[in-house]
């Protein structure tokens, strides 16, 4: 029998109510699943090397994700990034599709819109 | 160890059922979006119906012109008969009072035949838009699921409802200014056309003037005229038959003209002066003067003269031809009087005279009397009076009997009723004079003052436009920032329902788990509730409404609302906000409204910048003297010097896509305040907007002391006059 790691995924959001309750629904999917409450305190931790996805807020104070991705990209370690975003703006999600991401999603989104797009992320990764 | 099962099985069915209805609400707003007011409240009922399993669930929102109500309800199918929504209306109208945003949260109550628990739960982000009451006969309604589901059901369609509500909005600003852009383009061709045609007209005058002289000279040329002969030094030598009949006199006395009457005393200098220069040049003799006829009226002449020379080119004799051009210059005078009456009246603009003979009775009046009574002439004083408005005829008759008796002059104004039923007002002046028989008689100007206050009325309507569209922009860049602020625990709600829902559904399933879930789920819940209670705070009054404020709240409110567009647009807001700021008498939405639109302002100006941070200061400190000053700093694009007198006029705007009138509103409303507003370049990049509106009286008297003012100190009067302008006694 071979006991399979599960893979990190990392969730970088400033609103509370996500870095709660996201991590807990990737958890019983399956999935280890940590919170940061942005992108200056996800980049300074050690669980940057093991994150297999990435949950991103588009807009936050400070870096905001696509300057999260760009830094990623910079250090060249690019990881699969799911988009999340609270502004209903039909120019940013092919805006961001177009910058590489594997999803970008409008807040409130569905479980299962969630999780299809992390699985689809960790597949590309 | 059953019961405890049971008990279990039962809590997880209450979750799943719980956050599978959540979902469902949140669900709603995709269903929604585009529909009318009175659609998404049909939807939200349905929905609430089913899930909570209600017998009843009633509506009673804003109509679309805001002055109607729509009902609504839904029943269980169980329930027969139907039910008409305005029974249920009147019932919970019986029940509760009049009033809808005044009925408690929930209760107890007799509803047709039956006893029923009702919830009420307002709609709408000023919570004015209507209400939503459910009912059930389940005693125990609404527990705290019920009461949340109710909440998140309406949080969500406070942003349909908005969303709605400023797209309506939107459209009909969009045809009123349509209509108003198309009123004003036929306004413009018609003066246009109005403008050609006075050409047009002017053109054929001048031309039938050209040709008439053309046709004059040709007379003089070709009939015989009045000829008089001078000598080489202008003596006159003789005449001919027409000019001797004319004056009536023997040439002797002819040849004395210049001491004598023969030319009009006035025109004599110009005659000499003419004729002189002419003998002593040789140039020919031009000249228009009067002439006294036999019977001692004088008659206007052209005068002619040529030289006639001998072989040697000397001047032996002047010819003079005398035209009698009396009836052209008449009419010329005629016309010239007429145009600068014509002028004139123009200048008056709806202004008409009559002179009234009192003895006779005899009464003269101008055209634009009759077209300011509308009515066809002859105009006499019993025609007139059939015009004036019924609650004026008693004054009408008092002032012209007076007149009549006293022959003093007078003054009076006075409303007419036309048969159209509009009113015109009147502005009327009476001068009393004597003729030469002594007889009283008045001159008289009529002003028809109607437009002038017609006018002032389309300014203050003009006015409320700009400022409601002023609103409208601000709400459609809102309505943006309010979606974030909902979404935000929405977003929360759905997943830990879904993960709520997963955990339960597990083997065996994690209840402990579930709990914490459905604990912030319900965390959540109220938190979209209580951005909806914010948002309410800020838009919730309508009409002015004068208060003490504190202008740090005020601008930390708007800021809090407005964070996200400003964070969207990467703006770092820094605030400078003094600590003990005296309160401000005033409107705090108003006053809210201007720190929003110098926000927005500041966001818009830093748009195009990118090479430094985009930072916003808003500060707030006491003004030299008495006032409080806000200002909001920018480093954005900067300020045209030139332009900074026209930046506060309606639709001055440098932005594509801005209206230009966020400004010109705040200045009306600062100066309401009896403030002012006003924009500076900074030292480093960008510009600083800042108002000052003076402090509440009590605050500024008591400036070494505490400066908070409590309410019960404030008059109503000292309020008002700090915002009107007026003098306490």
């Amino acid at each position: 029998m071979i006991l399979l790691v599960p893979s990190l995924v990392s969730v970088v959001d400033d609103d509370q109510s996500v870095r709660e309750s996201l991590p807990d629904l990737l958890k019983v999917c399956g999935y280890n699943a940590e919170a940061f409450a942005s992108a200056e305190e996800f980049l300074a931790s050690d669980l940057l090397r093991e994150t297999k996805c990435l949950i991103v807020d588009v807009a936050m104070p400070g870096m905001n994700g696509p300057d999260l991705q760009r830094e990623l990209s910079r250090r060249r370690h690019a990881i699969p990034i799911v988009y999340v975003t609270a502004h209903r703006d039909e120019t940013v999600r092919p805006r961001m599709l177009e910058q590489g991401a594997v999803e970008c999603l409008f807040k409130p989104f569905s479980d299962t819109a969630l999780l299809d797009a992390v699985m689809r992320a960790l597949r590309a990764g | 160890m059953g019961p405890t099962h049971d008990h279990l099985t039962e809590e997880i069915k209450r979750l799943r059922r719980c956050m599978n209805d959540l979902v469902g609400v949140v669900g709603l707003a995709a269903v929604w979006t585009g529909r009318a007011p009175s659609q998404i409240v049909g939807i939200l009922l349905d929905s609430l119906l089913g899930m909570l399993l209600l017998d009843v669930a009633y509506a009673r929102v804003e109509g679309p012109d805001s002055k109607t109500a729509i009902e609504m309800v839904r029943v269980a199918q169980s329930r027969q008969p139907p039910t008409r929504a305005s029974d249920i209306g009147d019932a919970l109208a019986n029940a509760f009072g009049g009033d809808p945003l005044r009925w408690p949260p929930s209760a107890r109550i007799r509803l047709a035949g039956s006893d029923v628990s009702v919830a009420t739960v307002r709609l709408g982000l000023r919570g004015d838009a209507g209400v939503v009451v459910a009912g059930t006969q389940r005693a125990d309604f609404p527990d705290p699921i019920d009461t949340l589901l109710l909440r998140v059901a309406a949080s969500q369609a406070a942003i349909g409802l908005q969303e709605a509500r400023l797209l309506g909005e939107q459209r009909r600003l969009a045809h009123e200014l349509d209509q108003r852009v198309a009123q004003r383009t036929t306004a413009l061709a018609a003066a246009n056309t109005e403008l050609k045609r006075e050409v047009t007209v002017r053109r054929r005058a001048e031309a039938a003037l050209r040709a008439s002289e053309h046709d004059a000279r040709l007379i003089v040329d070709s009939i015989p005229a009045g000829v008089a002969l001078l000598t080489p030094t202008g003596e006159v030598d003789d005449v001919n038959r027409q000019v001797l009949q004319y004056f009536g006199r023997p040439l002797d006395e002819l040849k004395n003209w210049v001491a004598s009457d023969i030319v009009h005393p006035e025109d004599v200098p110009n005659v000499v002066r003419r004729l002189t220069h002419s003998i002593n040049s040789g140039e020919p003799y031009e000249c228009e003067h009067r002439l006294r006829r036999h019977d001692g009226r004088y008659r206007w002449f052209q005068a002619r003269g040529l030289p006639l020379r001998n072989a040697d080119g000397g001047i032996v004799r002047w010819y003079i031809l005398l035209t009698d051009i009396d009836e052209r210059k008449r009419a010329q005078e005629a016309l010239q009087r007429g145009e600068a009456f014509l002028a004139e009246a123009q200048r008056l603009s709806s202004t008409g005279s009559f002179s009234w003979r009192v003895s006779t009775d005899d009464i003269t009046w101008s055209d634009e009397l009759h077209r300011i009574f509308e009515l066809d002439p002859p105009l006499t004083p019993a025609r007139i009076r059939t015009r004036v408005h019924p609650e004026d005829v008693h004054a009408f008759d008092t002032t012209v009997d007076r007149a009549r008796h006293t022959g003093d002059d007078f003054e009076c104004r006075c409303r007419l009723l036309m048969p159209n039923h509009s009113i015109k007002h009147l502005h009327v002046v009476a001068h009393a004079t004597r003729d030469r028989e002594g007889q009283l008689e008045y001159i008289a100007a009529v002003q028809d003052v109607t437009e002038s206050r017609v006018s002032e009325e389309a300014l203050r309507d003009a006015q409320q436009q700009l400022a409601r569209a002023a609103r409208v922009t601000s709400l459609g860049v809102l309505t943006a920032s309010i979606a974030h602020e909902i979404n935000q625990p929405l977003s929360g709600i759905v997943t830990n329902a879904g993960t709520c829902l997963r955990m339960l559904a597990a083997d065996p399933p994690d209840v402990d788990g579930a709990r914490e879930t459905a604990r912030r789920t319900i965390r959540d819940g109220n938190r979209a509730s209580e951005v909806v209670t914010r948002l309410r705070a800020l838009f919730g009054r309508s009409g002015s409404t004068t208060e003490p404020v504190d202008l740090n709240d005020a601008a930390q409110e708007v800021i809090m609302l407005s964070s996200s567009e400003l964070q969207r647009n990467r703006v770092v807001v820094h605030t400078e906000l003094a600590a003990e700021l005296p309160p401000v008498f005033g409107d705090r939405v108003q006053l809210q409204e201007v720190i929003l639109n110098l926000c927005l302002n500041a966001l818009d100006a830093m748009r195009s910048v990118d090479d430094r941070p985009r930072q916003l200061v808003v500060r707030t400190e006491r003004d030299e003297g008495t006032g409080v000053r806000l200002t909001v700093q920018d480093a954005g694009v900067g300020l045209d010097p030139h332009a900074a007198d026209a930046l506060f006029q309606p639709f001055y705007t440098t932005k594509t896509g801005g209206m230009g009138i966020g400004l010109s509103v705040s200045r009306s409303i600062i100066e309401n305040h009896r403030g002012r507003i006003w924009a500076a370049s900074n030292d480093g990049p960008g510009a600083s907007f800042s108002f000052s509106v003076p402090c509440a009286p009590q605050a500024v008297s008591r400036l070494g002391g505490p400066r908070i003012v409590h309410e019960r100190e404030v008059t109503p009067r000292a309020a008002a006059d700090a915002v009107h302008g007026g003098v306490s006694p």
